[in-house]
């Protein structure tokens, strides 16, 4: 009889006490794990009742879109929150995966947030995401090896080069590499060449007229230099299979002059526990080819809530709460994340903690997001096939694989001339 | 005897109901879909029948015949070896000797491994800069490392390496239970007649071995052209898109772009290239085999 009540209360009546409260946060893999959690706590502590289940996926963002796309296409109610990478909403709105967030997140409201990541956040007039932080690329480098050398930072890709090649024949040491940065075939790729691209007069595709244009010439010229004096001169093949982690580490260890990476590797790159060059890290835009602006690729991270939730008005709490303007300040100030409010570049205690933001706020600004469009991912996967071929085999074809990467993307992107409506 | 057979079919249905829910039902859904043009992220072009549209599309995408050759390289080349590594390490572990049983334990070890540990070991040991494999080849001699993930003539060779480190111990596995079905009594006869043990093995293991071997075969080619979680880890297809097996590229095509229809073909394509597989061997050897074994 006892057993026949417990196995009753440990079926029924406790799932029941649980299933009320319970709220599923799909989240990647962070340097700063403890920083999340202890956050997430809090909004626990303050919601008596209420249990986040913190569900982590990997880093990588190519990997981390395939778990979140799987869920959302099974329509699994078990993820009630989780984070869009930023250029995921359009894709997430067509399908109709992600719930639109205008009765909570009012214009007004969104007026507190950087322009960029509101606008890939919105799709046909409506908001689907909340931005957490923002992203753009930034080049590190070696204040000490530059000074030693009566160096400038450079502005220019071919100075890059140069100062590199300049610091490695003086240094002597095999070892050293001269721009690390991601170059493996994945998203990441994208993000790098984009900068090469945009910087050099060029652009990824014609969004408005659905055109591929890579194969045109500024744009080969970018890639060609990629090639020619950057992966085959002054980086290690290695840099080929890198993604983020591997090619910081590789900067941190002193084993790298340049350094392409996000803002989260200041505060890494000077945590003397973690880096050996800690204090002798510089920051700087991303240089430009001649006759060019410096071009920074816009990424970051916006909470979404899954149409498939049951608890729509917990969830918003919830990502209220991630992205409100006290939660916003811890990250930037425990994670090196940048803020995506616009009033916390102004606070004292961030820049006092990161005085790199200062001069980063314009970078944030000016930062180009990747074009909006639900299509985005197979047109990522055709760019990331090309741009590794192109710059992985060293006497690759790069007329001929422009010419048939945009070929490819135009058959994509007429898919959606025959649209019929949002 | 009808009365007989009625428990018997009882018994049989839940196999029954877990094969066809589980294998069948798929397979047919997989073929089903490849027949559609249907884009998860764009909803609005529907679900629209297009007959052979997808396999034609299939036959002229170059990026997809290059899958498939790199698939054929890496099913051409892993099998054989892996067959032949496990029939020497089977060899081995059929002698009697101390400590056998702990070394049959240990061979199993990397089958046992979940293949995402095993191949995230393998891009560690793959690594530029810290990877085992440049310290056992150049020492100290960190100039003269290699990236081999990151070399187009490379990174699909390291995914071969991984793989047959993996699997050789099933094929063993295999092997040995062919092995321990020859009787003993025809060694001792052999011996008499003073054969030397390179004889014994040419006359009587290889032809007795011969189905266990063409089973180990079978199953490695299956198994092989279906490779994706090395792929998934160690590389995601690159560089310069070398290891994008046709798996891969089908998971993609589903998984990341959401084109159901194009990913289902391409899944059916993998099922007819293994279903096409297993008939050749079966005809090529098995039948002569059966016929040679029951005739002798």
């Amino acid at each position: 009889m006892n057993t026949i009540f417990v196995l009753f209360f440990v079926f029924f009546i406790a799932p029941m006490a649980d299933a009320q409260t319970q709220l599923r946060f799909v989240t990647w893999k962070s340097e700063a794990d403890a920083v999340w959690k202890q956050i997430v706590g809090e909004f626990e502590a303050s919601h008596s009742g209420v249990e986040i289940v913190r569900e982590v996926g990997p880093h990588s963002s190519t990997e981390f879109h395939d778990l979140v796309t799987q869920k959302l296409r099974n329509r699994d109610p078990q993820m009630d929150v989780f984070f869009m990478d930023v250029v995921w909403p359009a894709e997430f709105a067509a399908a109709g995966w992600a719930l639109p967030l205008d009765d909570f997140f009012s214009a007004e409201r969104q007026k507190e947030f950087l322009r960029a990541p509101i606008e890939a956040d919105s799709y046909h007039g409506r908001i689907y995401g909340v931005p957490v932080f923002v992203d753009a690329g930034m080049l590190y480098f070696r204040k000490d090896l530059l000074e030693k050398y009566h160096l400038a930072p450079p502005r220019a890709w071919p100075d890059l080069v140069r100062q590199a090649k300049l610091i490695q024949t003086r240094e002597r040491d095999p070892y050293l590499t001269g721009y690390s940065a991601q170059f493996k075939q994945y998203e990441g790729l994208i993000c790098n060449m984009m900068e090469f691209i945009l910087s050099n007069g060029a652009t990824l595709w014609d969004e408005p007229a659905l055109r591929g244009t890579l194969h045109l010439a500024a744009a080969k010229e970018a890639v060609r230099f990629v090639r020619d004096q950057i992966v085959g001169a002054i980086s290690h093949r290695g840099v080929l299979a890198y993604q983020e982690p591997e090619s910081l580490a590789m900067f941190t260890q002193g084993k790298a002059v340049f350094h392409r990476n996000w803002p989260y590797a200041w505060e890494i790159a000077n945590d003397p526990a973690r880096s050996k060059v800690a204090g002798k890290v510089g920051i700087v835009p991303l240089p430009a080819f001649s006759g060019h602006q410096s071009a920074a690729t816009l990424g970051g991270w916006q909470l979404g809530i899954s149409r498939f939730s049951r608890n729509t008005r917990l969830a918003w709490q919830f990502v209220d709460f991630m992205t409100s303007s006290e939660t916003q300040k811890r990250i930037a100030l425990y994670t090196g994340r940048a803020p995506a409010r616009k009033a916390l570049h102004r606070d004292p205690d961030i820049l006092k903690k990161n005085p790199q933001f200062r001069s980063q706020y314009e970078t944030f600004l000016r930062a180009a997001p990747r074009p909006v469009t639900p299509v985005y991912q197979p047109l990522s996967n055709i760019m990331q096939r090309y741009f590794s071929s192109a710059i992985a085999i060293p006497d690759s074809d790069i007329d001929q694989l422009a010419q048939s990467a945009s070929r490819d993307m135009d058959r994509v992107l007429d898919l959606l001339r025959a649209r019929g409506g949002p | 005897m009808k009365a007989s057979n009625e428990p018997a079919l009882g018994f049989l249905l839940p196999s029954v109901v877990f094969v066809f829910v589980f294998s069948l039902y798929p397979i047919i859904e997989s073929f089903r879909l490849s027949f559609y043009r249907m884009i998860l992220t764009l909803p609005w072009l529907g679900e629209r029948f297009v007959a052979w549209e997808n396999y034609a599309d299939l036959m002229t995408d170059p990026v997809a015949l290059k899958s498939l050759t790199t698939s054929v390289i890496f099913v051409a080349i892993t099998t054989p070896v892996e067959v032949i590594l496990g029939t020497a390490v089977a060899l081995v572990l059929n002698e009697s000797f101390r400590g056998r049983g702990w070394l049959r334990a240990i061979v199993l070890v990397p089958w046992a491994v979940p293949t995402v540990v095993s191949s995230q070991m393998w891009r560690f040991i793959f690594n530029d800069r810290y990877g085992l494999f440049n310290f056992l080849l150049f020492g100290d001699a960190v100039h003269r490392y290699w990236a081999p993930l990151a070399e187009p003539g490379l990174a699909l060779m390291s995914i071969m390496v991984a793989d047959v480190w993996k699997t050789s111990s099933f094929a063993a596995l295999i092997v040995l239970a062919g092995l321990q079905g020859i009787p003993k009594e025809l060694y001792e006869a052999a011996s008499i007649d003073g054969a030397g043990a390179w004889q014994k093995f040419r006359h009587i293991t290889l032809p007795l071995l011969k189905p266990a071997l063409f089973l180990a075969l079978l199953f490695r080619t299956i198994d092989a052209l279906k490779v994706f979680d090395l792929v998934f880890v160690m590389t995601q297809g690159g560089p310069a898109d070398t290891t994008n097996v046709l798996q891969f590229y089908g998971y993609k095509k589903s998984f990341a772009e959401g084109m159901i229809g194009y990913g289902s073909t391409i899944a059916v394509a993998v099922f007819l290239v293994s279903l096409l597989l297993s008939i050749v061997y079966i005809r090529l050897l098995g039948t002569r085999l059966l016929g040679k074994e029951g005739g002798a």
